[in-house]
């Protein structure tokens, strides 16, 4: 039977602004991603005014801001590239599941997957890097799922409740993605950013799947 | 002034920058001197004058290492500190590369060391080399830095990719 989902992801737009604000709030996302909870919600708004504002077509953007969406509930979660380097051919991604209903692993590591073809066949990246708190092992699992490999133990390197934890560093690069993709081309296939694409152009049409 | 057996080391002026600017070599990158993405900054001697004459940060974390003869032969500093976390990135640069092995970086890391620790009461250290810098690898390893991993392949320059390894060191492994 082909493994379907039925979420997608798109570039982030300024009528997200809210729903990614409210995600913000949420403690988890202080503590597995980053921000202080000090920060007044104009400073959060700004930051993500700054994240979303569309770049002009010919610019080459140092982040790309995508938005996890659903057919069930709506936008649910944030991806994020950032430190794109064009030089080099790499970035770092960051993947938050915001709507605490929709979370699961198989919808995170589909949103990895696509995430990470988007980055190595559309961007033409080499490298992809992730920086995952050691604590946060459902989310260093999946990278270590889609090939990344752990390439740094940061000793007590952040401070959470008043407790030091390691931080890990993973990379990918394209040769072991694509080795990846290839080992598991029957699932891949159904989850890839084409199928994606197929089943947004089925919706659309009201097409049988 | 810090005034050692072999080296004067002092916060770095903006007449420092002619020297400085030398470091900037696309054929012999330097860790230190890549920006967030891993890209190298190319500035103008006139941008690091203003630069170093401009910025409060700077003046009070970078500093210039002179020989005995008032020579100006590396620059060392601890930057991206986290209070939060209480660690800060230590970066050293000898003008020729090789001079790391020498007693001129060993007192600029000893300095940085106890700056670090002892001044700053930092928590731990870290450090970053390519790895085309075997020689500062080794002056960090003689100090007692301890490799925390390779990031492989961020950094393209000279015609080849370069790995970057993160070193890091403890105050108590230190003993300050």
């Amino acid at each position: 039977m082909p493994f379907s989902t039925e979420t997608w992801i798109r570039r982030a737009d300024r009528e997200d602004l809210d729903t990614v604000i409210g995600w913000m709030d949420d403690p988890d996302f202080q503590r597995f991603l980053y921000g202080d909870p000090a920060r007044s919600p104009k400073q959060i708004r700004e930051q993500i005014v700054s994240m979303l504002g569309r770049t002009a077509g010919h610019t080459m953007p140092g982040g790309v801001y995508l938005i996890l969406d659903s057919k069930r509930h709506g936008p649910i979660g944030l991806i994020s590239l950032q430190n794109i380097s064009w030089r080099n051919r790499s970035c770092n991604i960051e993947l938050y599941i915001g709507n605490a209903a929709a979370r699961s692993r198989i919808t995170a590591a589909i949103a990895i997957y696509r995430t990470l073809e988007y980055c190595f066949d559309e961007l033409n990246l080499h490298r992809v890097g992730a920086i995952i708190y050691a604590f946060n092992t459902a989310s260093w699992r999946i990278f270590e799922k889609a090939g990344a490999v752990r390439e740094l133990t940061l000793r007590d390197h952040i401070v959470r409740d008043g407790q030091t934890h390691d931080m890990y560093g993973y990379g990918l690069l394209r040769p072991e993605f694509e080795a990846l993709r290839a080992r598991y081309q029957r699932q891949s296939e159904d989850v890839s950013l084409r199928a994606m694409i197929e089943y947004l152009a089925r919706e659309e049409t009201g097409a049988p799947s | 002034m810090i005034q050692g057996i072999y080296t004067c080391i002092r916060t770095t002026d903006p007449d420092d920058a002619p020297a400085l600017h030398g470091l900037y070599d696309l054929q012999r990158p330097r860790a230190a001197l890549l920006d967030m993405r891993r890209e190298p900054i190319m500035p103008t001697v006139d941008e690091l004058r203003e630069m170093l004459g401009r910025k409060e940060a700077v003046r009070g974390a970078f500093f210039t290492i002179e020989n005995r003869m008032g020579e100006i032969v590396g620059f060392c500093g601890l930057r991206s500190v986290s209070a939060e976390a209480r660690f800060a990135e230590a970066t050293l640069m000898m003008c020729k590369e090789s001079d790391c092995a020498g007693p001129e970086a060993s007192e600029a890391l000893a300095f940085l060391r106890s700056r670090g620790f002892n001044w700053l009461r930092m928590r731990k250290l870290v450090a970053h080399c390519l790895d085309r810098e075997t020689a500062l690898r080794d002056a960090l390893l003689r100090h007692g830095f301890q490799s925390e991993g390779v990031q492989r392949e961020v950094f393209y320059a000279a015609g080849r990719w370069h790995n970057l390894e993160v070193l890091s060191l403890f105050a108590e492994t230190a003993g300050e």
